[in-house]
């Protein structure tokens, strides 16, 4: 497959081009191939260069207010060279009340001051090769629970809420004992610490009782991980490791998920869980 | 003594990595945006503290004796927006409130030289600034604003001259001769090619322009700023700070040799020359660097170019708080940003000021945001005490450590821009533009692992922002501006417009003539930028990139 292949163009008379630069630099080091047309370009250079580079996308840049007048100019351009099929983003000082009216002339997305190079990567891969964009996960395998003593929560889960324990096991690897209680398609899962260095001490001591992580089940976590770790998204664990029954799994920081520990596992094939 | 001292620091050093044990630092290393490393502490033996005293050479500690506890710094708002009388209106604003000098912004168009009704001004008109495409509209401009009693600096490069010349013929109107007018004109297209982008034409005639101006002013204008060698733009564009006072001083270099090569003497223009700094968010490497600077423009002057001068030797600068360092994520908080890049520009004695609006990540400033941004210097002014003695930080062990090792790695940049021979040189092989760009992409990256926090942008952010009230240019200005402008064509004498343009391209062929009094018979004639332009980029071609 080929590269992705973008043009960054500024339009208008505007100078400010360090925007323009890091992010045409950053899409390179994401592995797109970048045409800059450098400043004060008028919309047909733009349309005109973006046909004969054969770009997948073009991207705007205007820090001088004109964005109204001149963006939507791109896209009449391209159209008129019968090339509207060319997805144009935009960047820039563009006021959040100016970008409905920009998305409604056709632009695809403005990434507005202080949007990050990866956010804006990770868009443009899944807008041009969408059969590289990851599938939803199909469930969630399980909700971690941190909790002092097993026997003490057992009382409320099957007691009070009424569920059933399916079995208790301990993993001496992570220094944990888990009790699992199904529930519909999905478990819960107790996590009681073995001993101080059990890393689910270190989560009771820190915060308490509470909800630990959440396991979504994936069907590619091998190709998954190493996407992730393309797009800078920080992860606990950069390779599968075992997890119970066979499943192999892996954790995703969590600062990367709002303040949640994700678990991806993957079950062993004609395994439930 | 300095050996004793030096024990006694390892002695202590020792102790402190006994407790650093047990409490370790929050980085593995600190250090300032120049990559300078930033040591546990600084004591008498990390610096020269020979510092010299104020109003003395080589004005580390500031180029008046008195400084502000005699006259506080020029409050001095950039402002500009829409059409000339919606700005004058503002100006006029800014001057009740206590400004204390003008500061004209003008929009792309201008500050390309193409008129309101050019193709490539479309949808730019009015944007940035004011739209000025003949004098008329910069007689709406500065209407019963009086201006020998009101210094006005005009943000303006390619047509400097042009600009300069509708201020002179303005002041002729108001009775106000040549002689009396005070301001500045930023006139420094060299940071053009590097950072800011508004370039007309290639270096060699835009050089002339800027000695032609030179030679007119000493002559006919002896109190205005000929030309504010601006860093500014080049810490904008991603530069750090050691960079951007070493470009600045380099391309100030280029000025003088270029006057000098037309055959001036360097103590008729040198005491005219300004420049205009960035105040950025490291504090104390802030305050270093605009010490280091003076210190070492001061020493280029009197020993590289043996001016005789002491006004020669004087590095006079005005200061912006940074712009890219605004947040468009809860606006507000740049308002106490601004306050503390005010308050390093002060500590480091600057000549004037203007502090930015905590709206400009978003748009232009709205009228409310612009009064704060300018009640933020007064605060400093009035209330801090921080202006009540001279260089109150000269002598800290920290603030005069980063002095010297900041003017230490300027002079190393110099050596590299002088081996290829000169700014001019280094910026036409991109040295420069690669320097900086590098900078901001690794900024960028910094930020965006979080190596760098930005308070409400990487971290401390908020679920659902806000969205504050903005300025907005009205749509309808571009047609007013190309209507009145196709008025003042109508009205005006053309054959005088074209007999005084015809006699403008004849100097621009002769490279002995000075242009200056050219432009001004054209501009009096109603001759409109574009016109003039053109007639120019006919004969000096255009600038399109190296």
């Amino acid at each position: 497959m080929r590269k992705i292949r973008i043009l960054i163009a500024k339009p208008g008379l505007d100078g400010h081009d360090r925007g323009a630069l890091v992010i045409a630099q950053a899409m390179r080091d994401h592995g797109m191939e970048v045409i800059y047309t450098g400043l004060r370009q008028s919309p047909v250079q733009i349309a005109t260069a973006a046909i004969q580079e054969d770009v997948d996308v073009v991207g705007l840049s205007s820090l001088s207010g004109a964005h109204n007048t001149l963006f939507p100019k791109v896209i009449e351009e391209l159209e008129k060279r019968n090339a509207g099929d060319i997805p144009v983003i935009g960047g820039g000082v563009i006021p959040n009340e100016d970008i409905p009216f920009l998305l409604e002339k056709g632009i695809k997305r403005i990434f507005t001051s202080g949007s990050s190079t990866e956010e804006m990567a990770v868009y443009l891969k899944n807008l041009l090769r969408p059969e590289e964009a990851p599938v939803p996960p199909k469930r969630i395998a399980h909700i971690g629970i941190a909790v002092h003593q097993i026997k003490d929560a057992l009382q409320f889960f099957t007691e009070t809420i009424g569920l059933e324990v399916e079995a208790i096991e301990e993993v001496e690897s992570e220094g944990v004992k888990i009790a699992f209680l199904k529930i519909g398609e999905t478990r819960i899962e107790l996590l009681e610490p073995l001993h101080d260095q059990s890393p689910i001490k270190g989560f009771l001591t820190k915060r308490g009782e509470g909800v630990h992580h959440i396991a979504f089940e994936v069907e590619d976590l091998a190709v998954r991980l190493s996407r992730l770790k393309e797009q800078g998204i920080r992860l606990i664990n950069e390779e599968p490791k075992q997890g119970a029954n066979d499943s192999q799994i892996a954790f995703i920081h969590p600062k990367e998920a709002h303040g949640v520990l994700v678990e991806l596992c993957e079950q062993a094939k004609g395994s439930d869980e | 003594m300095p050996e004793k001292h030096e024990s006694e620091k390892t002695k202590w050093i020792k102790d402190v990595e006994k407790t650093l044990k047990r409490f370790p630092e929050r980085k593995e290393t600190f250090h300032t945006s120049s990559e300078i490393t930033v040591d546990y502490l600084y004591g008498t033996e990390d610096a020269n503290y020979n510092l010299g005293y104020p109003g003395q050479y080589p004005y580390l500690r500031g180029i008046q004796p008195t400084m502000y506890r005699s006259r506080l710094w020029t409050m001095r708002q950039y402002a500009g927006f829409g059409s000339a009388s919606e700005t004058n209106k503002r100006f006029r604003y800014l001057l009740e409130q206590g400004q204390t000098g003008l500061s004209v912004a003008f929009d792309l168009p201008t500050q390309i030289g193409y008129d309101s009704d050019d193709v490539m001004s479309e949808g730019e008109v009015g944007k940035v600034g004011v739209a000025i495409d003949t004098l008329a509209d910069m007689e709406n401009l500065l209407d019963q604003i009086p201006l020998d009693k009101v210094s006005t600096s005009m943000t303006i490069n390619a047509p400097a001259a042009i600009l300069l010349c509708m201020y002179i013929a303005v002041g002729e109107k108001q009775g106000v001769s040549s002689e009396k007018l005070t301001g500045t004109i930023q006139n420094d297209i060299l940071k053009e090619y590097i950072a800011r982008g508004t370039y007309i034409f290639p270096p060699k005639p835009s050089m002339r322009l800027i000695t032609d101006i030179f030679a007119y002013c000493q002559e006919h204008l002896p109190k205005f700023n000929t030309i504010s060698i601006s860093g500014y733009h080049i810490r904008e564009a991603g530069s750090n700070a050691v960079q951007e006072a070493a470009f600045t001083i380099a391309n100030g270099m280029a000025y003088v040799d270029a006057a000098i090569a037309s055959g001036l003497d360097v103590d008729t223009f040198a005491p005219r020359l300004a420049f205009f700094f960035n105040a950025h968010n490291n504090f104390f490497e802030e305050i270093a660097k605009f010490r280091a600077a003076r210190r070492i423009w001061a020493k280029i002057m009197k020993e590289h170019y043996e001016a005789k001068e002491p006004k020669s030797w004087k590095l006079r600068f005005h200061t912006q708080t940074g712009g890219s360092t605004l947040t468009a994520q809860q606006p507000d908080n740049n308002i106490v940003r601004v306050t503390m890049q005010a308050l390093a520009a002060v500590l480091g004695g600057t000549q004037s000021l203007h502090t930015n609006s905590r709206d400009e990540a978003l748009s232009l400033p709205t009228e409310e945001s612009a009064r704060i941004a300018l009640r933020t210097q007064q605060i400093i002014a009035h209330e801090s005490g921080v202006a009540d003695t001279v260089d109150p930080l000269g002598g800290s062990y920290y603030v005069e450590a980063l002095t010297d090792e900041l003017e230490a790695k300027v002079m190393d940049y110099l050596e590299r821009i002088k081996e290829f021979g000169g700014a001019v040189q280094a910026i036409e092989e991109g040295y420069m533009q690669r320097e900086i760009h590098h900078n901001a992409y690794e900024t960028q990256k910094r930020i965006e692992s979080e190596e760098e926090i930005i308070v409400g942008l990487n971290q401390f952010k908020l679920e659902e922002e806000v969205n504050p009230d903005l300025l907005k240019v009205d749509e309808a200005l571009e047609k007013a501006q190309i209507n009145n402008l196709h008025k003042v064509r109508k009205k005006r004498n053309q054959e005088a417009v074209d007999q005084k343009l015809e006699a403008l391209r004849r100097v621009a062929i002769d490279e002995e003539a000075n242009l200056i009094p050219y432009i001004l018979d054209a501009v009096k004639a109603y001759a409109s930028i574009g016109e003039i332009c053109n007639v120019l980029r006919d004969e000096f071609g255009e600038y399109t990139g190296f």
